[in-house]
Formats: C-alpha cells, sequence, structure tokens
C-alpha cells in the first residue's frame, strides 16, 4: 500500500533521511523504530506532506504522492496523528472530530463515521460537548487518533501513541488501535515503547542515522541483539567483547 | 451635555473605521502570525478605487464602496501570493523568517505608496458624496456621513462573524489560525485560507478608506496614520483578538475625539499613542486578549 524508496528529507539545510526505504502491505501494523533524532517522526511527515522530500520516492496506492500538500494527500486516504497530541484547543470533543472530515461532504457518512469513532472511544462519546483543551493526556491522544479516522483514511500513521501516558492508558489505546487494524486499517507506527510496539505490529524496521539500519518480523525483531544494543549503543560483536574480558 | 455627546457619536464613527483596520490586522496576524505593516496602503488604495469608481465611473457610493472591497481584496491576494508566500513557507512569528516578512511589509508599504504616486498625484483629492441633509441628534446637526460609516461598518463586522462562525470557510480560516500544521493534516488546503484571510482583510481596510473619504481628503500619505492608529487599536483591544479589535477601534476612536475636544485639537493624534502604551504597560494582553505564556 505504502512504498518509500530512498526518501531525502530535513529541516533547513539539516539532512536528517539519507534514503530511507520502507514498504507497508495492506491492513498490516508496521512499527517504525530508533533511538531519539534519529528520523522518525521526519520520515512520517515526509510521508504525509508537512515536509518536501529532498530526494527519492513515495507511493501510495500506486500513486506518487510525494510534492503533495498535505491537505491532498488526507483526501488521497492516509492521514498522519502527529506527537504532541494537538488538538484545537477552543473548540469541543465533537467539534475537533468533526472538523477531521473536512475533506468529506457527505453529512449522513461523516455521521456514520462519527458514532463508529465514539464505539471505539465511549469516554470520548461521554465528554464530547467539552472544550478539547481540559482533557488529558490520554483522552487527547483518543481524541487525535479519532480525529484522523474521521477522514475515512485507507491508512493511518500514528507518531509515538504511547508517549507521556500512564502504562494503563497506553494498554488501552493499544488495544484500541489493534481494534482499529482488525476492522479494516492499515497502520503505520512510530514508536519509544518498543516492546509493546513489537508485541502490536506484525512488522519492524529500525532507523538511525538517516537510513533503515534493521527491519524484519516483529516477532524475530523482540528477540533480536542487534536491535537491543542500537538503542543501547554498540554491536552484537562488541558486547561479546565485553563479556569475554 | 451636547458637546460631549456629539464628540462621542464622531469619535464612535472613527473608531469604527479604526476598528476595521484592526481587524484586518488582527486576521492577518492570527492567520499568518505577522504584523503587516503594509495595510495602511491597502486601505489608501481602497479609498482611491473607491474615488475612481464614484467620480470617473459614476457608480452610486454603495457600489462604488463593493467594488474597491473586491478590487483591495484581490491586490491583497496577489501581494500575499507573489511577495509574501515564499516567506510565510518558513515560518512567522518569532523567527528569522518571521522578521524577513515584517521587513517586506515595509519595502511593501513603501512601494505602493510610491506607485500610487505614480498612478495618482501628491496632490489630495476631495470625495463629495451627497448622502442627504444632516440628522439632528440631540440638538445638533449630524452630517450623514457619520451615520452611514457606523451602520456600514457595523453591517461588514456582522457578515464577518457569520462568515467565521457559520459557513464552512470560516471554520476552515478560524482551524488555520489556532493551528496550521493540524489545519493540514484534517484536509484543509492552509495556503488557500491564508490568501483568503489576506484577501478578506485587505478587503476590510478599502472598506475603511472608502468610509473615510467622504470626510477627509483623499491623498497618497493617509496610510500611514491610520496603520499606527490601527495598530494602536489592535494592541488596546488585544492582538489577535477579533471582538478586541472592535472594542479596541471605537475605544481609541472615543478617547481621540474626547481629548481633541476637551484637552487639545492640536496634538489630536497623540492620544490614540497614549492608550497603547498604557494598556502595554498596565495589561499588555489588551482588554479582551488572551494571556499567551511564551513557550521556552
Amino acid at each position: 500500500m505504502l512504498t518509500i524508496k530512498n526518501i531525502e528529507s530535513g529541516y533547513g539545510k539539516v539532512q536528517i533521511l539519507n534514503g530511507a526505504n520502507l514498504t507497508v502491505d495492506q491492513d498490516q501494523i508496521v512499527a517504525l523504530l530508533g533511538g531519539n533524532g534519529t528520523g522518525k517522526s521526519t520520515l512520517l511527515k515526509t510521508i504525509s506532506g508537512l515536509l518536501k522530500p529532498w530526494g527519492g520516492s513515495i507511493e501510495f496506492n500506486g500513486e506518487r504522492i510525494d510534492g503533495l500538500r498535505p491537505d491532498q494527500i488526507v483526501r488521497k486516504g492516509l492521514v498522519q496523528v502527529t506527537q504532541g497530541k494537538e488538538v484545537f484547543p477552543a473548540f469541543t470533543v465533537e467539534e475537533n472530530l468533526k472538523i477531521g472530515a473536512f475533506s468529506r461532504t457527505d453529512r449522513a457518512a461523516i455521521n456514520d463515521t462519527l458514532e463508529h469513532v465514539y464505539s471505539y472511544f465511549p469516554a470520548l462519546k461521554e465528554q464530547k460537548r467539552r472544550r478539547a483543551g481540559t482533557l488529558s493526556g490520554g483522552q487527547l491522544q483518543m481524541l487525535c487518533i479519532g480525529r484522523g479516522l474521521m477522514s475515512a483514511p485507507k491508512m493511518i500513521m500514528l507518531d509515538e501513541p504511547s508517549s507521556a501516558l500512564a502504562p494503563q492508558v497506553v494498554l488501552n489505546i493499544f488495544s484500541i488501535i489493534n481494534r482499529i487494524r482488525r476492522d479494516g486499517m492499515t497502520v503505520l507506527m512510530v514508536e519509544q515503547n518498543v516492546r509493546m510496539a513489537l508485541l502490536l505490529a506484525e512488522y519492524g524496521y529500525v532507523i538511525k542515522d538517516g537510513v533503515i539500519h534493521i527491519e524484519g518480523k516483529a516477532k524475530d525483531l523482540i528477540h533480536d541483539d542487534n536491535l537491543r544494543l542500537s538503542y543501547l549503543g554498540g554491536t552484537v560483536a562488541d558486547r561479546q567483547k565485553e563479556t569475554t574480558s | 451635555m451636547g458637546f460631549f455627546f456629539d464628540l462621542v457619536m464622531i469619535g464612535f464613527s472613527i473608531g469604527m473605521v479604526y476598528a476595521l483596520i484592526a481587524l484586518g490586522i488582527s486576521l492577518i496576524y492570527s492567520g499568518l502570525d505577522i504584523v503587516h505593516f503594509a495595510h495602511g496602503e491597502l486601505y489608501m488604495f481602497g479609498a482611491f478605487f473607491g474615488l475612481i469608481a464614484s467620480q470617473n465611473m459614476y457608480l452610486p457610493y454603495p457600489l462604488a464602496l463593493v467594488a474597491s472591497m473586491v478590487l483591495t481584496g484581490l491586490m491583497g491576494i496577489v501581494i500575499e501570493r507573489v511577495f509574501y508566500r515564499r516567506l510565510t513557507r518558513a515560518g512567522g512569528g518569532y523567527t528569522v523568517e518571521g522578521m524577513g516578512i515584517i521587513i517586506c511589509g515595509f519595502g511593501m508599504s513603501i512601494f505602493l505608496q510610491n506607485v500610487a504616486y505614480l498612478i495618482w498625484n501628491p496632490m489630495p483629492r476631495p470625495f463629495p458624496v451627497n448622502f442627504g441633509m444632516p440628522i439632528e441628534i440631540g440638538g445638533i446637526l449630524f452630517p450623514r456621513t457619520y451615520l452611514w460609516i457606523v451602520l456600514t461598518a457595523l453591517g461588514l463586522m456582522s457578515l464577518l462573524h457569520i462568515f467565521l462562525k457559520k459557513t464552512r470557510l470560516g471554520l476552515a480560516i478560524r482551524a488555520v489560525a489556532h493551528n496550521k500544521e493540524i489545519s493540514f493534516l484534517v484536509g484543509i488546503n492552509v495556503p488557500l485560507m491564508i490568501s483568503l484571510i489576506f484577501g478578506v482583510s485587505c478587503a476590510l481596510a478599502a472598506a475603511g478608506g472608502v468610509l473615510t473619504g467622504p470626510i477627509n481628503y483623499v491623498q497618497v500619505q493617509m496610510g500611514y496614520l491610520i496603520l499606527i492608529k490601527g495598530f494602536a487599536a489592535s494592541v488596546v483591544g488585544g492582538f489577535g483578538s477579533l471582538p478586541g479589535a472592535i472594542l479596541g477601534g471605537v475605544l481609541v476612536g472615543v478617547v481621540e475625539s474626547l481629548g481633541a475636544g476637551y484637552i487639545s485639537g492640536n496634538y489630536k493624534d497623540i492620544y490614540a499613542f497614549v492608550m497603547m502604551i498604557l494598556v502595554l504597560m498596565i495589561r499588555p494582553s489588551g482588554f479582551l486578549g488572551v494571556q499567551v505564556k511564551l513557550k521556552a
């Protein structure tokens, strides 16, 4: 569904991505992992159009989308939920959700989607008239994911859905993400919580120095020493040297 | 008592014009994160367009007003698209690029003044419009111009309010003013909305120009003072706040008029700035502004 080839991108004059390659198939959950500053968010923003790629190609459902405006990409069915749980604080929960459907015009279908989103997040339904600026971290995350779903996308990209959330809340959100996928959604998820991400995902990519460093099936990556050490520093060979010396 | 009332009414009318300018400045600020320093020149061009439509093309005054608003709005969109767009792309506000836009605004102001000099020479021109007999209120004869100004300005503000609160486009503009990134990600064409914000703001400035035309002369330099008074009105009411722009405009207009009437008419322009300085010292966010905490 999504194919990224040799993507290069960055901010201003600073290059972050140096030729990353990544594929997401339909109905998969794919995890994108890596330490801080390695380019995970940059990659998502380049895919969603918030950043213009400097080189390489991005294909979604057979169409090239690199260079398009973010709102055009949303209309093609690819939506990003950013890090930072940003909402429109002066609008109510329901208004925030409804504005997620801005790209759609069919009132009845939009209301159906709204009810569908409320079925995933009953807590949001309870608070629907509350001003979004007063919500808790977990509720904000649910609102952001819900808003992304409102555009009826074919694929959703989540940027660190677990960040700054209590473990119980994280479990709740991840189980909802799983439900969303099972109902027919493709998910690309950037995560710092490696373990939880690899338990949920089928396939994983690890990004380092702006390129994909390691990739593989999630159940293999969980046990991969290289992955563990790429977060802590060093390689398997170094570690072996340490333990024998 | 009659004198006081007279001053208040005049001040309220002029205040409505300040409010129209302040609305444009606040709209542009909330949408583009910049202070538009060429806004006074759009007001001036609006006045000239209105003058030409009325005198040379013999359009009735209301039609001249609408024509000027449309033309100046389009002019504003062209300026934004051609000059400011590549600067806003990189960011606004407290950034190097934001400074670039501000400086570009200064340059645009000088450029537009000189274009106006070339087209219409520096001579101030009268904008005579027959509004009918003056109205008598409280024993004082009021030229109808002032009534027109108040009614038209209120009408435009109501239209703006309905547009922003009740239409889809208005919702998109409010979203863009809040958060451009999220607006993009819900499918809003942000660059188009920014152009629209600019166009609407310039149309409001043009309305201000056409409304003031009959009271003062229309001349190339009229934009300079109106910009800083509009700016002062924005600050007094709360920068970036639309109700604040209206309140600020009215307050500045009334205080200025009372000051000129009771204290001294020689330094009439000073009262607006004294108000602005006082507000900045006591409550910098303005009467209706939101206290914003700068994130470190």
